[in-house]
């Protein structure tokens, strides 16, 4: 028969996780908000940038003069790959979903013959690849939490334009995890290097062909253009991936509080029959030893 | 009118109807009003200024960025921002851009010029 003491222990115990658990979740809730916001406000740059770029790249099309950063290399044999994971556990599959992809990715690659080299955002990402043997080249921590977003992803551009100079590599992508909605977030995968295809939508381009003057040439505006644009996709895959962060932390604490408090009414049943039981036992000892007199 | 809408890499810094904008392109300054042939430039550190029936009516420090014009909407993509009517030579240290440009000389230098000496009053 189990220990009522012990029982009582455990009880509480979960009652205090539950109450952790459920504070967590409201937490996550409000920071989800804040991030959704956050990302809602910097579309506005990033939608007009690319608008910009493909309407000067659709312009430039045919022409053979396209810089290298644009089109990528004939023969790509270096890939880099950004990983945006989250600085903080507790928040269900979010990261090893993540890793999970990443691992097949890389290992398609592998077969095409192409080495991977790896840039790290986050905690978790960068220990998690401390352990494998790849060639982490960066990892940047601690974003989020003192709103050091854009800041960071003006490194990682910075890092990238020098790497690629230097011809260490040859294309790049990020990998983050996208916001489909507070319960389904998606590993999803951006080529920057070649500029990737949605980028140049056809009828936009089209369009604005005709229309524009460009000043200074194309040439400059583009060696302008060509970095922002890697900052505006790479903050922009930082902000969704938070926002992604706190919609699954506050999924997987929500589906926790449930639990524990499923798991409080089975050990309040158990302990209340314990305890019934307990009692029934004494009184027929009771009975009994009245009886025997 | 013109429609001037004005973002930086985080949020829209303001969007307003305005009857003429004086901004510093990479070639040169240009103003911007409605019926302006559509055009795309990008711009060096400079003033940029708001004004109507000429006269200044709010001036405004820009780092760089680019500017989309169409026939009557002017969308500035600024990197640095600040309203001049914040900074002045005491506080011209402590301002967000003064922090936000340190390491970047030309442009650093630009903006104290505009803040001493604006080309535009």
């Amino acid at each position: 028969m189990p220990n009522l003491k012990e029982l009582k222990n455990r009880i509480s115990s979960v009652k205090s996780t539950r109450k952790i658990t459920s504070a967590m979740k409201m937490v996550a809730a409000s920071k989800l908000r804040r991030a959704q916001e956050l990302a809602e406000s910097s579309r506005v740059y990033a939608d007009s940038l690319s608008f910009i770029l493909s309407s000067l790249a659709g312009n430039t099309k045919n022409s053979p003069d396209l810089p290298e950063i644009l089109t990528g290399r004939e023969n790509s044999k270096i890939s880099l790959l950004i990983i945006n994971s989250s600085d903080r556990g507790l928040c269900g599959g979010f990261n090893s979903n993540l890793f999970r992809n990443a691992k097949n990715w890389i290992s398609e690659q592998q077969e095409k013959g192409k080495s991977v080299k790896i840039i790290t955002v986050g905690k978790k990402a960068s220990s998690f690849y401390k352990k494998t043997d790849l060639d982490v080249i960066a990892n940047f921590d601690d974003l989020n939490s003192n709103n050091k977003q854009l800041q960071v992803s003006e490194e990682i551009k910075n890092k990238i334009m020098e790497l690629f100079e230097n011809n260490e590599i040859d294309e790049v992508s990020i990998l983050f995890n996208k916001f489909v909605s507070v319960i389904t977030q998606e590993p999803t995968y951006q080529s920057l290097i070649p500029l990737s295809k949605e980028e140049e939508d056809e009828e936009v381009t089209d369009k604005s062909n005709a229309v524009f003057e460009f000043e200074p040439d194309k040439n400059e505006l583009l060696e302008y253009l060509v970095p922002r644009n890697f900052l505006t996709q790479i903050y922009r895959s930082v902000l969704e991936s938070s926002a992604s962060e706190h919609a699954a932390r506050m999924t997987s604490m929500d589906n926790a509080t449930r639990n524990a408090g499923d798991m409080i009414d089975g050990l309040t049943l158990t302990y209340n029959r314990t305890r019934q039981a307990f009692i029934t036992k004494e009184l027929i000892e009771i009975i009994s030893g009245a009886e025997a007199v | 009118m013109i429609n001037l809408k004005v973002v930086s890499p985080q949020k829209v810094i303001f969007e307003k109807e305005v009857e003429m904008a004086v901004l510093p392109g990479a070639e040169g300054d240009f103003a911007a009003m409605p019926n302006h042939s559509p055009f795309i430039s990008s711009l060096r550190p400079g003033q940029m200024v708001i004004m109507s029936a000429n006269k200044v009516d709010e001036s405004f420090f820009v780092s760089g960025g680019l500017v989309m014009l169409k026939e009557k909407v002017c969308e500035v993509l600024v990197d640095q921002i600040e309203s001049l009517s914040d900074v002045n030579n005491s506080n011209f240290q402590q301002s967000k851009t003064f922090q936000e440009l340190e390491g970047n000389e030309t442009a650093l230098v630009t903006f104290e010029q505009v803040v001493n000496n604006p080309p535009y009053k």
